[in-house]
């Protein structure tokens, strides 16, 4: 392989200071004397585009395009430039990125916009991290061999040093940056400028995460918490049913409430906007509102929609959407005489529960065509775009400020299309910095929530035993249609968020089939963590555990078979079988085993739980996953942990209703998410397999429904069909 | 005019007397360590000492704090050195952090009043406080290292 970067911009700012490095999205990289005008980074003199600076007091600046919510992207992302930059991690300062006007900083796989969603950080930002790192290095050695008047290949660096060894010569990088003469012709990375994991010092060490210190010391600040001079405080009264609008039949009680400023009427909400949060809450209290009754969702009923849902699962009658097909499934359950098996799963509406609220800042302008913006967005592109949006201007007139999200889960990636809008639109009615917040009442009311879907598995296992053909069936509404309209196509109605994970890529099935049917969305709907795979691996891997019992078979000896052409998805199969000594539980208990993988992810867990008196106690959860190349193993194994928490949760009680229109729960009393006494022991073994890094964020959950439910048959010979688990009939 | 000791500093704030602690902390004195969750008792984001008993900021009225010495995240130590603290970044307990600073405020009022913890202790006092990112384990962790270092 050769790495080959094109250097598309060699022009030299001048002024004095260090050197950085801005690589484009195209591949191409420039070098840059930072300049102290062209900086909207917080530390004076690096430019906007720089990805690594380095100072002649040797501190390095690194910065990264991906939005930390708690996944460590805030280390990991720098982690790659510095190991191939060679730099000395105690001396490199980590920012984030809030703007991206030229594209620079983009996930290659968003198609170079800035977005943080499906555990895609690591495998979208790899290869041109280490390329950046590396060419920055590069340009460094050949500066000092030049300057040494030495041959390049005999020199090379230690952390934060070019050394020549025969002569004990140093220049640290701090000193080379200060050079008059930088080589800037060296810009292409060949292949041996990258350094081979033998030599990597950072990337798989255990260094500390940058952000951990400050949030031990509540440091950390989220949007909830920016304070800006002026600042005034916002609560919304929030339609009851989406798509009503309001009028206000009597403002004047909330208007006396001491502090309220005022009362804003918003498309489908009205702002109370007052000089504390408090006041704006009671002015809210006392507000009369008559909303419109026309909207369609007044009828909108969850358990109605559960049986909706099946009808369509089990209707043959209309059209699905193929999302993959392999050989011909549909002609082997159709041919007669077969041994067939057909089985149902359902998963109810989820909530993501973030642990902060939805909020935003905002402080528009004067002549209301440029603000200030604080949000925690997973996209600051997105975000940026509805900000130009609302007060119809251009994005350079937005500053807009990405900060760290109190939680994220697919919540924060559109949300900011209402949110963000009525925050920058009652900023704009009173001409002051708001802050907008949602109570978790809000949240929890507004949620936009993991859609119900129902399964319905058919197979045919040939005379042997094998697996000849599956149909996973998924009757569910469209996410991508509500959420990301722009990137839905009505033509091919292929909806990745719910379909994803029912193609069984590393399962080896000659006959495969896998169809959407659609469903008319009856709630607002969008991506949660573990995405489609998590119902999907669910509803497949209960199946596989009937089917094997079917073909006389067992858990592990029937995936196996099926993972004959996967040797990574087998070796993470039988990780977990060692380490969980599955099949072997403690007197009581039962063992349950679930094979997940999520995207080039692969994960296999191990399930241990007891029933007592139909109340379900998960004791111990084992997990293998091959990440192929673990870069920072402390958050990875953290993501995988949490992800197996978020799914245990999701399916020993989390569930959304709702009537009339109308989500029923309210706030963590009758939401209620795992809690610290109901977790069980996790182990968690990364098996490195060597092939490109792939996410942990969502990885622990996929594993964990059907590892539970397989669990829950062997011990009560009922099989759990439906998440939340309901134990009554077990 | 209420007269509060926040950190061990007297200070004085213009709120109705039934305002939550937990926006005086937040808002009229800039403590935005303390966080925001749920308002409603449920997960324990604003879990503040008063007289060094672990307590929801969000439940208690300023005026029914306003004899009590309030601790907030901030002044649990003056630089983070305090053995929860040390204990959470040794055995990197944070992820998004927002639940943070409630986990470790309630973990130290546990251990001061209970050095040596059992596991179903620690279990059974942390129930109060949720974390959305699933960083349990690594809580338990932590106090049983603070629970042994200290
Ligand atoms: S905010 Fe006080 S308990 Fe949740
Ligand atoms: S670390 Fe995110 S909620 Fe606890």
């Amino acid at each position: 392989m050769t790495v080959t970067i094109h250097p598309s911009r060699r022009r030299f700012l001048a002024g004095a200071g260090g050197l950085a490095f801005a690589v484009l999205s195209g591949g191409g990289i420039s070098v840059l004397r930072p300049s102290a005008q062209a900086a909207t980074s917080t530390e004076p003199g690096v430019p906007v585009d720089a990805w690594v600076t380095i100072f002649p007091d040797d501190r390095v600046i690194i910065r990264y395009g991906a939005a930390e919510m708690g996944q460590g992207v805030s280390t990991s992302l720098p982690l790659i430039v510095a190991e191939e930059l060679d730099a000395d991690w105690d001396r490199v300062t980590v920012e984030q990125v809030s703007q991206d006007p030229q594209r620079l900083f983009g996930n290659p796989a968003f198609g170079g916009n800035l977005f943080s969603a499906g555990s895609t950080s690591l495998e979208g930002y790899f290869t041109a991290l280490r390329i950046a790192g590396a060419t920055a290095r590069r340009v460094l050695i050949h500066t000092a061999a030049a300057a040494w008047g030495l041959p390049v290949d005999e020199v090379s660096t230690e952390p934060g040093v070019v050394v020549h060894e025969a002569s004990g010569r140093r220049l640290r990088f701090g000193e080379i940056v200060a050079l008059e003469e930088i080589r800037t012709d060296v810009l292409q990375v060949f292949e041996d400028d990258l350094k081979p994991r033998e030599a990597w010092r950072l990337i798989g060490s255990g260094v500390g995460r940058r952000d951990i210190p400050g949030k031990t010391r509540g440091e950390a600040i989220y949007s909830i918490d920016v304070r800006v001079d002026g600042m005034v405080y916002a609560a919304q009264l929030l339609a009851p049913v989406e798509g009503e609008a309001p009028t206000v039949d009597n403002d004047a009680d909330a208007l006396s409430v001491p502090g309220v400023i005022a009362v804003v009427p918003l498309a489908n909400s009205i702002g109370v906007v007052a000089d504390t949060f408090e006041a704006a809450l009671a002015g809210r209290d006392r507000l009369r509102v008559s909303w419109s009754t026309g909207s369609d969702f007044r009828s909108a009923d969850s358990a109605d929609e559960l049986a909706q849902l099946a009808q369509a699962a089990d209707d043959f009658s209309t059209e699905p959407v193929t999302w993959e097909a392999r050989g011909d499934a549909a002609g082997a359950l159709s041919a007669e005489g077969r041994r067939t098996v057909t089985a149902h799963y359902t998963t109810e509406h989820v909530y993501h529960a973030q642990m902060e609220p939805l909020n935003a800042v905002a402080s528009v302008d004067h002549d209301g065509k440029g603000a200030d913006v604080w949000v925690g967005s997973q996209s600051q592109t997105i975000s940026l775009a509805v900000a130009s949006h609302v007060l119809d201007t251009t994005p350079d007139r937005i500053r807009f400020h990405a900060m760290q999200m109190g939680g994220a889960f697919g919540r924060r990636t559109v949300f900011a299309r209402d949110l963000l809008r009525d925050a920058l639109l009652l900023s704009k009615t009173v001409g002051r910095p708001v802050k907008l917040i949602w109570t978790r009442e809000d949240d929890v009311k507004n949620g936009w929530l993991r859609p119900a879907t129902v399964h319905r598995l058919d197979a045919v296992l040939d005379e042997t035993g094998r697996l000849e053909a599956l149909r996973h069936r998924v009757a569910s509404p469209s996410i991508m249609q509500f959420a990301f309209p722009n990137r839905w196509d009505p033509e091919s109605r292929r909806d990745l968020l719910v379909m994803e994970g029912t193609e069984s890529a590393d399962y080896a099935i000659p006959n495969l089939l896998a169809e959407q049917v659609l469903v008319d969305r009856r709630s607002r709907v969008s991506a949660w963590r573990g995405i489609g795979w998590a119902p999907n691996c669910f509803a497949r891997e209960c199946f596989l555990d009937e089917l094997a019992d079917a073909a006389g078979s067992d858990p592990v000896s029937f995936r196996r078979d099926l993972l004959r052409d996967s040797p990574r998805g087998l070796e993470v199969l039988n990780k977990v079988v060692k380490m969980s000594g599955f099949g072997n539980p403690p007197e009581g208990r039962a063992h349950g085993l679930a094979f997940a993988g999520y995207k080039a992810t692969l994960g296999a867990g191990v399930a241990e739980v007891s029933v007592t008196e139909g109340r379900l106690r998960v004791h111990r959860f084992w997990a293998a996953v091959d990440p192929g190349i673990v870069v920072h193993p402390l958050s990875y194994v953290g993501q995988v942990e949490g992800g197996i928490i978020f799914g245990l949760s999701s399916l020993l009680g989390e569930r959304s209703t709702f009537t009339d229109g109308m989500i029923e729960q309210n706030n963590f009393y009758d939401y209620e998410i795992l809690r610290i006494d109901a977790v069980p022991e996790i182990e968690v073994a990364l098996v490195e397999s060597g092939s490109p890094p792939s996410g942990g964020g969502e990885i622990g959950v996929p594993m964990t429904g059907g590892a539970v439910a397989n669990a829950v048959r062997r011990l009560t010979g009922t099989q759990p069909r439906r998440m939340p688990f309901d134990l009554g009939d077990a | 005019m209420i007269r509060l000791t926040v950190n061990g500093r007297a200070v004085e704030v213009e709120a109705a007397p039934d305002t939550p602690l937990l926006w005086v902390l937040r808002d009229h004195l800039g403590l935005v360590g303390t966080r925001f969750g749920c308002g409603a008792g449920m997960c324990g984001a604003c879990t503040v000492h008063l007289d060094g008993v672990a307590t929801f900021s969000c439940l208690t009225a300023v005026e029914d704090a306003a004899h009590q010495q309030i601790t907030t995240i901030e002044g649990l130590s003056p630089d983070g050195s305090h053995p929860v603290q040390r204990a959470w970044v040794a055995e990197q307990t944070p992820q998004c952090g927002y639940c943070q600073s409630g986990q470790i405020m309630r973990a130290a009022a546990l251990l001061a009043a209970n050095p040596t913890p059992s596991r179903d202790e620690i279990v059974g006092e942390m129930s109060a406080n949720l974390c959305r990112c699933g960083t349990y384990p690594r809580i338990i962790r932590a106090i049983e290292r603070a629970a042994r270092e200290d």
